[in-house]
């Protein structure tokens, strides 16, 4: 692991993706210091260019804009981390449980999530929060739904290349438990792997939730950056930096976590460590 | 001749389906018995004078001779009779109000018709334009069935404009009328209504002059204030006199502690209505001073003396009011917690639902914001009634009767039918107001009644009244005499020209 880190602090593109990741969780923790009011706030007049009071300008309803991207950082981060680990979690067990057990219950699992993947994600995480009515767990659990099968096939295909080692079937035959030779011996192994997917599926989640949050089915309470870009979408001729603002900080943000995660995958996966 | 039409309507079947996308369209075909002037009197159209029986209980028209249908066949009383009695009585969504007391059509003659009535109705006076009661052909009609009738989709009336074609998601194309009963009308030669779905790509229709009208607002508020300083370009607000719609928000009496008048005057009193305007109208509209448009002081039954909600001290008074009715601030500084169900009919309505939120938490109250799809957000609130406050968009009809009644009528609470009373205000005071101002023939006993009716709805407050909204349209310079009455782009376009 640590050597990983070290081939990892050597590639250039990932360092600066974890700069970026480093900063937006700086404001994001700082954000109740900066902006201690509420990003709805009507805090000046409307439509206020950038530069002025308001650093990056104020929108149709005359809310800083610089504070509702504040608060839309966090927004991201919480949905796109918590649909992320529900993801995995999820997509752990339905993978590890058909890639250990194989046979029959591998193979109604494995439909099941081929079944998943053969709708359109974006129109699913849609129609889930449609149905649930929209709010931060009913996106957490959309963007979920959507994203756990790539992982479930990760992991399935981790446990059926390493079901057949010495050392699993060597726990077996002393004895351990299913649960233990799972979860000690064989998630371990593939840890690396689900961390360089994971990673890159936060950068997903992000996406999904500013699609969602555009096309307003966000969480009306709870300010987001696809929320601010849909809001600032009507005046975008008039008023560029309503859109343009949130954007950059989705373009940096998603950007940054990929980089992280092709950093990720190659200094953790073993095949690509002689590059 | 191309005009911007927003959106796209589903059916062109203009008599029983009243949606504000299809009468642009289907007004240039259909006509009404009468056209109204700039001053809502009626006037002469398919009929050519008429008279109100002394008792109320009968009106006798008068029909226009050498009138054809685009079909060719001539307009008789029969078509009257049909289109009332087996058209619109039958299908009109509006027909349970206005037709309520229509009994029968007597036709002694091919020119002459006669509307019997139970009760009087001095409202069905006002809604005789092609819009609101529309003329059909019966030959067309009879034996088929109404809806699914081959004509829904391609009208066919005595208008000056005749079908062309309609290209689903495109256009619809509408060709000149050259037998006509108005002679040498229309000037225009075709007129395409056109579909973009997209607002940004309206606007660049009309700023490259490749349309050239854009009625009903169908150009976004916020591009408005660029269009105007296009020279090729001009705005108007004329032709929707008639045309009155107020935004809300109706409180649900059900659900403490919206049941007490002084929380619910807390609210009218805690909204600035201005900011509403100006920062989510863009200026389109005046605040709303009461329960019905300002858009009736034309016919004189519009009052703004009533319990004024836009005060200087409208705040302290709010601040007040919540203390008095036992609700006092939390740690938090808030006094209770309600939901607010956002209109899902397009984004200025989630803004204005923002603002609502940070007004009213400025008076303590604690707003959560639901959005819902379109079906869920009108099942909660009119069938499952579970919403505590709701941002509707009210039309307002022609007359008082239509606006008043069905939303503020104890016998309009109706379980399951959208856009009724679902704020459950019952005044049985209030019922017998407006139910007397229903039959009153005499025009100044019925303005005192709806007097009275305004000044007890604004003290009992069952719904806040937000923006008296003024729609816009956008024009091109070269097109000439397109809104010739306050029915507007609602009305043909028989006299409008364009300048080559």
């Amino acid at each position: 692991m640590l050597e990983g880190f070290a081939r990892f602090a050597r590639n250039r593109m990932a360092l600066f993706g974890a700069t970026v990741l480093v900063c937006l969780l700086l404001l994001v923790l700082l954000t109740p210091v900066i902006y201690p009011d509420d990003p709805f706030k009507l805090a000046g007049p409307a439509l206020q260019p950038p530069g002025g009071r308001f650093l990056l300008g104020t929108d149709t309803l005359g809310r800083d804009v610089a504070a509702e991207i504040a608060y839309g950082a966090r927004t991201s981060l919480i949905i796109g981390v918590g649909a992320t680990l529900a993801a995995i979690v999820f997509g752990a067990v339905a993978g590890g449980v058909a890639g250990y057990y194989r046979g029959r219950t591998e193979t109604v699992l494995m439909r099941i999530t081929e079944f998943f993947q053969t709708i359109p994600a974006f129109i699913f995480a849609l129609l889930i929060v449609a149905i649930l009515s929209p709010s931060v767990s009913s996106e957490i659990i959309a963007i979920a739904a959507v994203s756990w099968p790539s992982i479930a096939r990760l992991v399935r295909g981790e446990f059926v290349s390493l079901g057949g080692r010495e050392f699993v079937q060597a726990c077996a035959g002393l004895g351990a438990s299913d649960a233990r030779v799972i979860f000690s011996h064989m998630l371990p192994n593939c840890a690396s792997s689900i961390i360089a997917v994971g990673s890159l599926l936060i950068g997903t989640a992000i996406l999904l939730e500013a699609g969602l949050a555009f096309l307003g089915l966000g969480d009306p309470n709870v300010m987001s950056w696809g929320l601010i870009i849909s809001a600032g979408r009507a005046v975008l001729r008039s008023a560029w930096w309503i859109c343009t603002f949130p954007g950059i900080a989705i373009l940096l943000t998603v950007l940054g976590i990929n980089l992280i995660g092709d950093g990720l995958n190659e200094a953790l996966n073993p095949r690509l460590r002689e590059r | 001749m191309v005009m911007i039409v927003q959106p796209e309507p589903s059916t062109l079947a203009h008599y029983a389906v009243t949606a504000g996308n299809i009468p642009p369209i289907a007004t240039q075909i259909y006509e009404g018995l009468a056209t109204y002037d700039w001053d809502q009197n009626p006037q002469p159209n398919l009929a050519t004078s008429w008279e109100i029986a002394p008792d109320g209980k009968s009106i006798t028209f008068k029909l226009r001779e050498g009138v054809v249908f685009h079909n060719g066949k001539p307009f008789t009383s029969a078509d009257v009779q049909f289109s009332f009695m087996e058209i619109l009585k039958k299908y009109h969504p509006f027909a349970p109000l206005l037709l309520a007391e229509l009994t029968g059509v007597d036709t002694p003659d091919e020119k002459t018709a006669v509307l019997l009535l139970a009760n009087p109705a001095p409202y069905l006076m006002k809604a005789l334009a092609g819009r609101d009661l529309p003329i059909m052909c019966k030959s067309v009609f009879e034996g088929t069935q109404i809806l699914q009738n081959p004509s829904a989709n391609k009208p066919i009336g005595t208008g000056p404009f005749k079908f062309g074609q309609w290209d689903r998601g495109q256009f619809v194309r509408l060709d000149r009328n050259d037998k006509y009963w108005k002679p040498g009308l229309p000037y225009l030669d075709h007129i395409i209504a056109r579909f973009i779905p997209d607002a940004a790509t309206r606007s660049a229709a009309l700023e490259t002059g490749e349309a050239h009208f854009a009625g009903y607002s169908a150009v976004n508020y916020a591009d408005l204030a660029r269009m105007k300083t296009n020279p090729i370009l001009d705005t108007t607000m004329k032709g929707y006199e008639m045309t009155p719609a107020l935004s809300v928000l109706e409180l649900n009496a059900k659900h403490p502690p919206l049941d007490k008048k002084e929380v619910r005057q807390a609210i009218a009193y805690a909204i600035d209505r201005k900011v509403i305007l100006r920062d989510v109208m863009y200026g389109c509209g005046k605040p709303a001073t009461g329960p019905l448009s300002s858009l009736f002081k034309t016919v004189g039954f519009y009052t703004d003396d009533v319990r004024n909600y836009d005060v200087p001290d409208r705040l302290k008074i709010a601040n007040k009011l919540l203390d008095g009715a036992g609700l006092p601030r939390g740690a938090n500084g808030m006094r209770f917690g309600m939901h607010l169900e956002v209109n899902s009919f397009g984004e200025q309505w989630l803004r204005q639902a923002e603002y609502l939120k940070q007004a009213l938490a400025i008076v303590g109250i604690d707003l959560t914001l639901r959005s819902e799809d379109t079906a869920t957000w009108l099942r909660r609130v009119y069938t499952d009634y579970d919403y505590d406050i709701n941002e509707p968009f009210l039309s307002q009809g022609v007359d008082p009767v239509y606006g008043l009644n069905k939303q503020y009528l104890t016998s309009q609470i109706r379980k399951g039918v959208t856009f009724v009373n679902d704020s459950f205000y019952a005044n049985l005071e209030f019922d017998g107001i407006l139910n007397e101002a229903m039959r009153e023939q005499d025009h100044d006993k019925r303005a005192v009644l709806y007097k009275k009716a305004q000044q007890i709805l604004a003290e009992d407050c069952p719904l806040v009244w937000l923006i008296d909204v003024q729609y816009v349209s956008v024009f091109n310079r070269k097109l000439h005499d397109h809104t010739t009455g306050p029915l507007g782009t609602q009305q043909a376009f028989e006299r409008a020209w364009l300048e080559t």
